[in-house]
């Protein structure tokens, strides 16, 4: 039996003693034999799991599963509970014709965080917590014994855990057991910042933050402005579209006006008929700008019947029915400017009247337009020679 | 009972190794490669590689700059490339988690030797996914506002779209699927630690593996959360494709609308994800040379799964047109036409012919054998699936409801060099994990040599 | 569980006296409806089984193959559900409405008449389906039961090589039962996920039953050398393809709901109101709740008594289940009297008799197979 000795730490007490065996049968048998004789914790280091090792260690079942469970229901809950609220209760909307609290949609999101919570449990849960690691200060991962345990070589060790730890007994024992090199381990060093405990502080302290960031947040938008004095921006005393008020009659705040009423830019007509309307003049200049806002509102309201040469063709179909006026017959080019913002104002035949439509200016633009037009299409030679100008 | 018939040389398991193989030689066989220099052959491979890639990012920049209009992206096609892209790298993310979940809890132990692989490649194809949701919405600098976080705005995300649905599939998926993978690895970072000769190479791999030292008591919490993981990354595979299938089947887009969608896509996900696998794992035994790692039987089973998954996809197909049929509604009709005739015509053709045709060679033992013709089929499946999605996505879109908006949809160079690009990002990824990690997880492996446990003599 | 054939026979004679009664005195609706749903849970059921069997072979299991003659003896239900399925085609104008004139006023009925909605083609595919059904029961498990007395291996590999043509045949079989006998029932409707969903079901009742019976023998001494480990790896399924089963029904359901189109969604409209909510709730509970969570525990997959009462469960859940996609379409709220219950006696008694029957087929374990060894050693 070859015994290598590296040497115990400076202070003199071993930690522990390794010993190595050759096949995963060895390191089970002596196992079994060891393990009832406390000599000192019996722990196994071997390069892949060996079946049978945890009983005959007497290592209890690994909590993970209930663990994994449990986070995984939570996980499921809380995702759920905050679709619920999020889309349900604090800003309810209908989208796609999806009713707000619809439980159909949130299932999907619910497996996923479900499996996300169960797997980092599983994941981190067993690093962090079961098995603490990272640890970097074990005395193993400095020993010799190290790379052959990573590689194909079965180690036992017995390692001192309270109480008196003797090694040479431990060292006896086993080469007893079939060890093929024994190694005495000093004790670990303290853990520096890249620990598992840091880590996990570390993450709790994140999720803490972000916890006390989010709801900041949401307090400051949705919570905060609601407080008096703040609300005091939202809860004028004037009366808001919709809402009630104790001084009409009927209890609400928007009421028609009353009758005889007149809007800005549409003064009551007077011409009680057409002939009396034959005498109005225009009260507009002729000038770029009526024109252009003359021509919008033709192109907008009348070139639809009446054509966009104010030759009566129109833009819709046949199917339409009646037949609009040609603006270019003669009849209506001797018509005074009084009489076209008559058929305007009153309408005419089939049209209706476009008062509602176009305001007073609007409509001696429109004239002024259809003046325009009418000279347009009916030019002389005279106005070629005066290149158009008046 | 009686049990004593004997058993035939065909129905016998191979071998899980080709020859003897121990673990130090194992350790020694495939622990020695991010060690050692590359060959002139992977710099060649990784020039081309990353070159494909830089020109697929510069193309991204280049659209995230000018914006989505450099794409083909027009009405009515408003998905195209980037929604196929994205469909399709998620799709071969799958085959890795199958094979190092499902398998595992099937407690097929060949999987050990191609786990590790498979993984890497799941992690670097949801790498590949995961860019184009990001690059496809126009101001990829705002897609933080995908998360429900609390906001200035007091706005929630819309729970209730399959696009938000997806963010949280894929996003789970890649965070499992990593934690899977680097579980794994750790062992192995450990044996890797107490090898090297290298002071900087053993700091690293020193605070990688984080002190793992194999003691008893940490397997048992390992193999528990391994089991556990495997499990839950099971339900992922089934759920994140199904997740990704909605964001078509929900919709009322004639074609889209089909129940079958969600088993539907998961079945084409690991089938084109298997064909990768099996091309990667074809060039990787053979460079690196661990063909008495990963064994003809590995190749073999693998094309066993990608024709049982191209029969599914035939079922799948069979159904969606019987039942475009029997709906009786007139505008399914008329994009099943469509699917085979019409513009695009030739892309349906193409998806049949790849994805259900040429799979049925594989019925024969010599081609489920041969390099030629498994990558000849894993090529030709990779095509199939990518074109499957371009059918789906494009000939739905361009003709559905309103023929006044029927239009034929062009994809640019931008498309084609950003989908190209997206394969460089992939096979770079693979190319350098080839070299820096090992490429077999030993310790898995290690696990069930033959001899790895004590025997079972007279135990319950 | 199983008492004495007397006892069995005499409970088949109430139960049959009530399904006479509802022959003459209920609505030829009530008697078909029911009549359906027993012949739909044997074919199912037994498909399952038979699923089972090709699955093993298909994949090369070895720790299934001690308990694989339980699913080939279940499957011999197919020629009661093959008898079942026959009288079944006089329901044919009582329960769906394509048989009848106003269908051809249906623009989403219409069309399909001539060509796939007719008898004379509906029968056809039946004769069809279980002809291929003979003829798998023939190949694999006659062929079985053959092997334990010639120990011959070539059958094996037959058994491999007929795997994925089963696979076939059962992919057409379980989709047409799904379509041409559940889905026609609303021939507007239509959902390409129905196939699948069917399976889900067939393959949980062959999972549970074979599991039912596996636990049934091993009480009474049989299939000696079957352990927890075997029992758990089919806990183990069971729980599977309970999740498998219920992703595929909300599947179905969510995206039906999601777009909310009225020639799809009245289906799901028929199946949730006027009562069937609850059935549809109760459905959701034993299909689903309450196996999850009862085999998630590890323990509990392998235990002689869950598993067994888990498989109960699971039976009643798949004619639960049958219930709420065969009765809607013709009665708008939950029916349950007389009619059910003797139909309930009756075909439950005829099919412990006949699967009683099939006990004697062959040996407990197929002992003609070169894989049972090593079956009988699988562990965990």
């Amino acid at each position: 039996m070859v015994t290598a000795e590296t040497a115990a730490e400076p202070g003199g007490k071993a930690f522990a003693v390794l010993g190595l065996f050759e096949t995963a049968e060895d390191i089970l048998a002596a196992a079994q034999g060891l393990r009832d004789k406390g000599l000192g914790r019996l722990e196994a280091y071997t390069p892949y799991p060996v079946h049978g090792l945890d009983a005959a260690l007497g290592h209890r079942r690994s909590p993970l599963a209930g663990m994994v469970l449990v986070m995984g229901f939570i996980g499921a809950v809380s995702a759920f509970l905050f679709q619920m609220w999020a889309t349900g209760i604090d800003y309810p909307i209908v989208v796609g014709g999806k009713a707000p609290m619809a439980w159909q949609a949130f299932i999907p999101i619910l497996f996923e965080v479900m499996v996300l919570f169960a797997t980092f449990t599983a994941g981190l849960g067993m690093l962090l917590l079961m098995n603490r690691l990272p640890f970097y200060g074990h005395p193993i991962l400095s020993s010799a014994s190290i790379g052959k345990i990573t590689r194909d070589r079965f180690a036992l060790s017995l390692e001192a855990y309270g109480g008196a730890f003797d090694a040479r007994e431990a060292r006896a024992a086993l080469e007893e057991a079939g060890a093929t090199e024994v190694e005495v381990l000093p004790a670990p060093e303290p853990s520096g910042p890249w620990s598992a405990n840091y880590l996990l502080k570390g993450f709790f302290a994140v999720g803490a933050a972000c916890l006390v960031a989010g709801y900041a947040t949401y307090w400051a938008v949705k919570l905060f402005p609601v407080l008096p004095p703040m609300v005091h921006m939202e809860d004028q005393p004037k009366l808001d579209p919709q809402e009630p008020s104790a001084l009409f009659r009927d209890g609400r705040g928007m009421q028609s006006p009353p009758s005889g009423t007149v809007a800005r830019g549409f003064l009551p007509y007077s011409p009680a008929a057409p002939e009396e309307a034959a005498g109005l003049a225009n009260p507009l200049p002729r000038t770029e700008p009526v024109l252009d806002r003359g021509q919008k509102a033709y192109r907008t309201h009348c070139a639809v019947c009446h054509g966009v040469l104010g030759d009566g063709v129109p833009t819709l179909t046949a199917s339409y029915g009646a037949k609009p006026a040609n603006l270019q017959a003669r009849a209506i080019r001797e018509l005074s400017d009084g009489k076209i913002y008559d058929a305007i104002v009153r309408g005419k035949n089939a049209m209706p009247s476009y008062a509602p439509h176009l305001s007073v200016e609007d409509r001696w633009s429109v004239v002024h337009y259809v003046r325009v037009l009418q000279r347009a299409q009916n030019a002389t030679d005279e106005d070629l020679e005066r290149g158009g100008r008046p | 009972m009686r049990a004593d018939a004997a058993v035939p040389e065909a129905l016998r398991t191979p071998p899980l190794t080709d020859g003897a193989v121990t673990p130090a030689s194992l350790d020694e066989q495939v622990l020695r490669f991010p060690e050692t220099k590359p060959p002139r052959k992977w710099f060649l491979a990784l020039a081309f590689t990353a070159s494909l890639m830089t020109v697929g990012l510069a193309l991204i920049g280049y659209t995230i700059y000018t914006g989505i209009g450099v794409w083909g992206n027009n009405r009515p096609v408003f998905w195209a490339f980037d929604i196929i892209n994205f469909v399709f790298w998620v799709g071969i993310g799958h085959a890795g988690t199958l094979i190092s979940a499902i398998l595992f809890l099937f407690r097929k132990t060949w999987r050990n030797a191609i786990a590790r692989f498979a993984e890497a490649m799941t992690i670097f194809a949801v790498m590949c996914a995961g860019l184009f949701p990001l690059i496809h919405v126009g101001r990829p600098w705002l897609a933080f506002w995908l998360f429900p976080y609390p906001n200035q705005r007091a706005l929630w995300t819309n729970f209730r779209s399959p696009l938000l649905w997806d963010v949280f599939a894929v996003s789970t998926y890649f965070s499992v699927s990593l934690m899977f993978w680097y579980l794994g690895l750790i062992p192995d970072l450990a044996s890797m630690r107490d090898r090297t000769q290298s002071p900087f190479r053993r700091k690293i791999y020193t605070v990688l593996s984080l002190g793992w030292r194999g003691a008893a008591s940490h397997w048992s919490h390992y193999e528990k959360a391994y089991l556990l993981l495997a499990g839950l990354a099971t339900g992922l595979v089934l759920s994140v494709h199904s997740v990704v299938s909605f964001d078509f089947a929900v919709s009322l887009v004639p074609g889209w609308h089909m129940t079958i969608f969600p088993p539907y896509f998961v079945a084409g996900a690991i089938f084109a994800g298997f064909a990768m696998v099996v091309i990667v794992l074809v060039v990787v035994r053979e460079t690196m040379n661990l063909k008495n790692l990963i064994t003809d039987f590995h190749l073999e089973v693998m094309n066993k799964v990608i024709l049982g998954m191209s029969c599914l996809m035939a079922y799948s197909y069979l159904m969606e047109g019987f039942t475009a049929w029997y709906s009786m509604n007139p505008y399914l009709h008329h994009v099943f036409r469509q699917y085979v005739g019409g513009t695009y015509g030739w892309a349906g053709l193409l998806t049949i012919c790849c994805n259900v045709l040429i799979p049925q060679i594989l019925w024969f033992r010599r081609a489920r054998r041969s390099y030629f013709w498994m990558i000849f089929v894993s090529v030709a499946v990779t095509v199939g699936m990518w074109f499957e999605r371009f059918v789906i996505i494009v000939i739905s879109l361009h003709q559905d409801y309103l023929p006044s908006s029927w239009h034929v949809y062009k994809p640019t160079l931008v498309d084609f060099g950003i989908l190209f690009g997206s394969f460089g990002l992939f096979f770079t990824l693979v190319l350098v994990f080839a070299r820096v990690l090992p490429v077999i997880a030993t310790t898995e492996v290690k696990m069930v040599l033959p001899g790895a446990q004590p025997g079972r003599h007279g135990a319950p | 569980m199983i008492r004495s054939p007397r006892w069995l026979l005499a409970s088949a004679a109430v139960g049959a006296a009530g399904v006479g009664a509802s022959w003459s005195f209920s609505p030829p609706e009530r008697f078909w409806s029911n009549w359906l749903l027993w012949f739909l849970f044997f074919a199912t059921l037994a498909l399952g089984a038979l699923f089972l069997v090709a699955l093993e072979h298909l994949v090369g299991a070895r720790w299934s193959v001690p308990l694989r003659r339980m699913p080939e003896r279940l499957s011999s239900l197919l020629f009661l559900a093959a008898a079942l399925g026959a009288a079944a085609l006089l329901s044919l104008p009582v329960l769906y409405p394509w048989t009848r004139p106003e269908a051809h006023h249906d623009p989403f009925v219409v069309g399909k008449l001539h060509a796939w909605l007719n008898a004379p083609f509906f029968s056809a595919r039946f004769v069809a389906c279980v002809a291929l059904w003979v003829l798998s029961y023939w190949v694999l498990v006659r062929g079985s039961l053959r092997q334990d007395a010639t120990a011959d291996p070539a059958l094996t590999v037959r058994f491999r090589r007929f795997a994925p043509a089963f696979m076939a045949i059962y992919a057409v079989s379980v989709t047409l039962l799904a379509f041409d006998w559940l889905s026609s029932l609303d021939p507007a409707w239509y959902s390409d996920i129905f196939g699948v969903y069917v399976f889900a079901g067939s393959f949980l009742s062959g999972l549970a039953a074979t599991a039912l019976g596996a636990v049934h023998l091993l009480e009474r001494g049989r299939l000696g050398g079957v352990r927890r480990d075997h029992l758990y790896n089919l806990g183990g399924f069971l729980f599977a393809f309970t999740v498998f089963w219920s992703y595929i029904g909300f599947a179905q359901y969510m995206l039906m709901w999601y777009a909310d189109l009225p020639e799809e969604v009245y289906w799901y409209a028929d199946r949730t109101g006027s009562g069937w909510q609850f059935v549809v709730l109760g459905l959701a509970v034993v299909h689903f709740v309450i196996p999850f969570f009862a085999l998630i525990p590890r323990e509990k997959k392998g235990e002689h008594g869950p598993l067994k009462r888990i498989a109960a469960l699971y039976l009643l859940a798949h004619l639960l289940d049958l219930y709420w996609l065969i009765f809607p379409s013709n009665f708008k709220s939950p029916v349950f009297s007389w009619p059910e219950a003797s139909f309930a006696i009756f075909f439950v008694s005829v099919g412990f008799l006949w699967v009683r029957r099939s006990m004697a087929m062959g040996r407990d374990a197929p002992e003609g197979d070169p894989f049972l060894k090593e079956g009988l050693e699988f562990r965990l």
